[in-house]
């Protein structure tokens, strides 16, 4: 892996129902460190796979993944790869809806040696770049979808990860928003050098990443 | 942890209270075996005779009178400190003959005894003062007696057609002695007839004499006449009555420990069912399974000790109704021991961590990205 790589991926393979059905076949991908990448391609076609190996969230059968310099392949307890390394952004926020937005995003601290203080500092400071400190008390289901996502932005970035993995995070939001979450995430990405891989359908979300993948059938068609 | 287990608020409430009902049982069968054992060990008491001497064949019945020289006799025995006769009449056989104040009563002893040997029996103080010997209208009474008759000191008393006065009430703290009457013991014996006889005898041993041993040697040297139990015997053998209680509570405790286990699995089933999205963002943020199967067992056992305090509230509140409206002689209390308390938390304790360790572990196990498009 060279030094510039955060994500190396060779011939990467997947299956689901006992063979059936090829998620990922054969994929071949080399991020770099700091790049923001758009991963387009049909429903089924792999691209949430995909993120969820670069995630760590499933494994592979087969080939061969490195994160952020951790081969996936090789190491049993994936849970600190990533709490370290990930931050993820789903289209659904997933916040848990009783406890509160700065609790919501101390979550994933708790798994680290962060003291409390130390913790709520951090919080309150990421929810002040997206823009909800006055909002930190607050019950995450009194908040507009919107803000919703801009907290689980705020906790996919409290534990400083490399890489932020956002799996359609506009696929839920009107377009006006869309554009606020996707410029917030943009700005958050360079200012932070955090490497950014996004899915999506839309190819004018698509649009504003420094490079595209199109993922079919399990395989990476062509990038642009 | 603390909130979780409330979020869904009309489950939470019901297993709360199939474990609560559980915990309140043991509770409340602990308070009534607790009051039984301190009223028994209340007739160990210091100062009130070890031994109790009675006839072959009879204990406290009127007919199984023996000669009041064998008071004498005894106290000569090697070891023995003091003795003391006692004639005992239940008050229910001879009150039908025309005593109108105990026909209603029942199931009440008058006691015949010399007002110097009341220590032996454990009545150490008297409410009011005591009655003096061969006087034959003064007699002492028993709390219990007091309470159930609404007597106090100066009332009249009609015993076998004699009216005695009470000029005391005593308080024994044996729940035996508390629901009889004690007057002097010649008074008693012309009342009835029984000039001369006692029921049995008070035997108190020397401070350095063992009381099994006098005990003994009082049997041996009387083969066929007298049998001797020291009050450790009898002691024993009620804590034998107590400790067949003490099984059944556990078997209740098991039996609560089975339904309120099943309760806790199904409820905490439930809840880990309806998370399951957010234990996937749990694991996609990095927290351990170890983490995971924590958080679900503390909810589990969380919901456990609030039904465990309210269980105890209940078992408390439901013991003191019974013995307040149901249980009207208060022969004894209920005492709701340290021992208890401990057993209700143990209880509920075991509970939780039984009924929330197959949900958690359930939970920890759940793949993250399955978890994560669960709808």
């Amino acid at each position: 892996m060279t030094e510039e790589n955060v994500i190396e991926i060779h011939n990467l393979q997947k299956t689901y129902d006992k063979g059936k059905i090829k998620a990922l076949n054969g994929i071949d991908l080399e991020i770099k460190k700091g790049e923001f990448i758009s991963i387009m391609g049909p429903s089924g076609s792999g691209k949430s796979t995909l993120l969820n190996m670069i995630g760590a969230l499933d494994r592979a059968e087969e080939g061969t993944i490195k994160v952020a310099g951790i081969d996936l392949m090789k190491t049993r307890d994936l849970s600190e790869f990533r709490s370290q390394e990930i931050g993820f952004v789903f289209q659904m926020h997933n916040l848990i809806p009783n406890l509160s937005v700065l609790e919501n995003v101390e979550i994933p601290m708790y798994e680290t040696r962060v003291k409390s203080e130390e913790m709520r500092r951090r919080a309150l400071e990421l929810l002040e770049a997206v823009g909800l400190k006055d909002k930190a008390d607050k019950n995450p289901t009194k908040l507009s979808g919107g803000e919703r996502q801009r907290v689980a932005i705020a906790r996919a970035l409290v534990n400083h990860p490399s890489i932020i993995l956002a799996d359609e995070p506009t696929g839920a939001l009107d377009s006006k928003t869309g554009d606020v979450i996707l410029n917030l995430l943009k700005s958050l990405h360079s200012k932070k050098q955090v490497t950014l891989v996004m899915v999506t359908h839309e190819p004018y979300v698509a649009e504003m990443a420094d490079r595209i993948l199109h993922v079919l059938d399990g395989k990476i068609n062509n990038s642009s | 942890m603390i909130k979780n287990p409330f979020r869904n608020r009309t489950r939470a409430t019901l297993a709360i209270i199939g474990i609560a009902i559980g915990i309140a049982t043991i509770v409340a069968l602990g308070m009534v075996t607790g009051g039984l054992q301190s009223s028994t060990q209340s007739t160990l008491k210091a100062g009130s005779a070890e031994i109790t001497v009675t006839k072959i064949g009879n204990f406290g019945s009127s007919g199984g009178v023996m000669d009041e020289s064998m008071v004498t006799d005894l106290k000569n025995t090697n070891g023995v400190k003091d003795t003391a006769g006692i004639l005992r009449i239940n008050s229910n056989v001879s009150t039908s003959s025309g005593g109108s104040g105990f026909g209603s009563m029942g199931g009440f002893l008058v006691n015949g005894i010399d007002s110097s040997k009341l220590a032996l029996v454990g009545i150490n103080s008297v409410n009011g003062t005591i009655f003096t010997n061969g006087s034959s209208n003064e007699i002492i009474i028993g709390k219990t007696v007091a309470q159930n008759l609404n007597k106090t000191v100066g009332s009249k008393i009609d015993i076998y057609g004699t009216e005695f006065e009470v000029t005391g009430i005593f308080e024994s703290g044996n729940f035996i002695y508390d629901i009889g009457v004690f007057t002097s013991l010649s008074t008693l014996q012309n009342l009835t007839n029984n000039t001369g006889k006692v029921s049995y005898i008070q035997v108190k041993v020397n401070d350095n004499a063992n009381a099994s041993q006098v005990s003994k040697t009082i049997q041996d040297e009387r083969p066929n006449d007298l049998s001797a139990t020291t009050a450790v015997d009898q002691a024993n053998r009620i804590n034998q009555s107590l400790g067949m209680i003490d099984t059944a509570s556990w078997a209740i405790s098991l039996l609560a420990i089975v339904i309120g286990g099943v309760g806790v699995i199904n409820t905490m089933i439930m809840s880990v069912f309806e998370r399951t999205r957010e234990i996937g963002v749990l694991k996609a943020v990095g927290w351990k399974d170890r983490r995971i199967l924590g958080m679900i067992l503390g909810e589990s056992i969380v919901l456990t000790l609030v039904a465990a305090v309210v269980g105890i509230i209940l078992g408390i509140v439901a013991v003191e109704i019974i013995f307040k409206f149901f249980i009207t002689s208060q022969s004894f209390e209920a005492v709701l021991t340290m021992d208890t308390l401990l057993k209700a938390f143990g209880v509920a304790l075991l509970v939780g961590i039984v009924g929330g360790l197959y949900p958690a572990y359930r939970a920890s196990r759940l793949a993250p990205t399955e978890a994560l498009r669960y709808e």
